[in-house]
């Protein structure tokens, strides 16, 4: 059988996927697991909508083979955002600044932005959009959402860095 | 032998090796060989795409604790075959010794392309656009293959052989870069001309590692990609400016025979007449950075 176990913890509960080891992440979350909040965009790794993170890392899972995800890794998607301070920092902000309108963007902008501030909280604009570069959004002109960033990294919780 | 070709991801099969013996050894026996997998950047684009057809079987390498890692000796940096695009710009040792490859590997797509293409993958693929080869190519060092035959090392200059051809057998893997470290007192610099700055096939793309003491080209090595089926360097450029003195006549002449050396291709993102001119451009910029 060509199938692979994999057991992760995505946004802090344990999940166990017995998955075609390329079907690529973005299925196995979205049709496996029943995460809808992650988006294809593209499905080229051109757009950046469907970022997660993984150990840490911002990727995109329409790119990543499920089973090269390893065993125990962790996985934070949109929906575990709300589940931590940065996260609801991050979600308010965005708000606040109207960084969003037609919205498709900003589920994976916003766990870049998380996956950035969480590995170093730096509000240098520059930085931002350099971090943020594999993430297209064809509404905002990006403006507002280094301002949602840069406000949120001034309040960044010490708790939620790593 | 089986003659089906599978057809989506859900058919590709897939052997995670623990150790880098038990890849070669998958990778030795045609009955469990399988296309190399690193951070599947490219490969899951052309499988998606049709470029490449779906295989039966991949290997992932991605893994594989032997590719990970960058060590240096007394001369050399080494950069296993998994480290990742984000992996070269994170390390002191290539910040260091290497810093036209840290450069390049910072234009690559965005940080989630970063943090999942591997140079190794970068290399094999070949693609005459591929952003790591002009600094690999300045070092004059090897890449590293092995088999259960043993290992094997071959010059980063004729590790290309022609477009999208490299120089390994169907049982080798690529393992890692050894890449002499930029000496004292040298230079390296990174030009990248594309369309967009991130994110960009690119149009014209070089680097240089280089001397200049008191105005005098003490040593000077140039490699630019994408104007040919391979990157390439520059050798009569570099030979021609060795021991002169760069003042507006050498450099504007330098500049020349740059362009005029080359035959670059014309395809749909540039003309040849425009990457002749550029490149003549970037080399002399490269020297005037040397001597500034
Ligand atoms: C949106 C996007 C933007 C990009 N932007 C750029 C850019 O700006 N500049 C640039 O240069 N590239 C760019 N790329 C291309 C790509 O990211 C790079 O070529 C590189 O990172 C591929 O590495 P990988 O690990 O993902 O390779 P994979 O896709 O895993 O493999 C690529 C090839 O290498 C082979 N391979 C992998 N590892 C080994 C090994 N150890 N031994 C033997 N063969 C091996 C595979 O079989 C395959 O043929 C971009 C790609 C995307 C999708
Ligand atoms: S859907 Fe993954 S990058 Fe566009
Ligand atoms: S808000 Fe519409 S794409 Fe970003």
């Amino acid at each position: 059988m060509n199938k692979v176990k994999r057991t992760w913890n995505i946004n802090g509960e344990r999940r166990e996927a017995e998955i075609p080891p390329v079907r690529r992440f973005l299925d196995v979350l979205r049709e496996d697991l029943d995460l809808k909040g992650t988006k294809e965009g593209c499905g080229e790794g051109e757009c950046g909508a469907c970022t997660v993170i993984v150990d840490g890392e911002p990727v995109l899972s329409c790119m990543l083979p499920a089973g090269q995800v390893p065993d125990s890794a962790e996985v934070t998607t949109v929906e575990g955002l709300e589940k931590t301070p940065g996260g609801r920092l991050l979600q308010a902000a965005y708000a606040e600044k109207g960084a969003a309108q037609c919205g498709f963007c900003i589920p994976g902008m916003i766990v870049s932005s998380y996956a950035m501030l969480s590995r170093d909280p730096d509000m240098d604009p520059g930085r931002i959009r350099e971090a943020h570069a594999g993430n297209i959004c064809r509404c905002t002109g990006y403006e507002k959402i280094v301002e949602a960033i840069q406000s949120a990294a001034e309040q960044w919780p010490a708790e939620a860095k790593g | 032998m089986s003659t089906v070709t599978a057809k989506t991801f859900d058919d590709v099969a897939c052997a995670f090796p623990a150790t880098l013996q038990e890849a070669l050894e998958l990778m030795a026996d045609e009955k469990t060989r399988g296309r190399p997998l690193a951070g599947g950047t490219d490969l899951m684009v052309q499988w998606e795409s049709g470029v490449l057809e779906m295989p039966e079987r991949a290997v992932s390498v991605k893994h594989l604790s032997e590719l990970r890692n960058i060590e240096e000796t007394d001369g050399e940096v080494m950069i296993g075959a998994s480290v990742t695009h984000m992996g070269i710009r994170r390390s002191p040792l290539t910040q260091k010794y290497l810093p036209s490859l840290v450069d390049a590997a910072a234009t690559i797509g965005g940080f989630q392309i970063q943090t999942m293409g591997t140079i190794g993958g970068s290399v094999a693929n070949a693609s005459p656009a591929g952003d790591l080869a002009p600094s690999l190519m300045i070092t004059d060092g090897t890449v590293v293959v092995a088999s259960v035959r043993g290992e094997r090392e071959v010059p980063v200059t004729k590790f290309w052989t022609g477009y999208r051809k490299i120089d390994l057998e169907p049982d080798e893997l690529i393992v890692r870069f050894r890449l002499p470290k930029m000496p004292d007192g040298h230079r390296e610099a990174w030009r990248k001309l594309g369309p967009r700055q991130a994110q960009a096939i690119s149009k014209v793309m070089g680097s240089c590692r280089g001397h200049v003491a008191n105005g005098v080209v003490k040593s000077f090595r140039v490699a630019i990609g994408s104007i040919a089926p391979t990157c390439v360097r520059l050798y009569d450029v570099e030979k021609w400016v060795e021991g002169k003195k760069l003042d507006e006549a050498v450099l504007a002449e330098a500049e020349q025979r740059t362009s005029d050396g080359i035959n670059p291709i014309a395809d749909i993102r540039s003309t040849a007449e425009y990457r002749k001119w550029v490149t003549g451009r970037i080399v002399r910029g490269f020297l005037e950075q040397l001597a500034g």
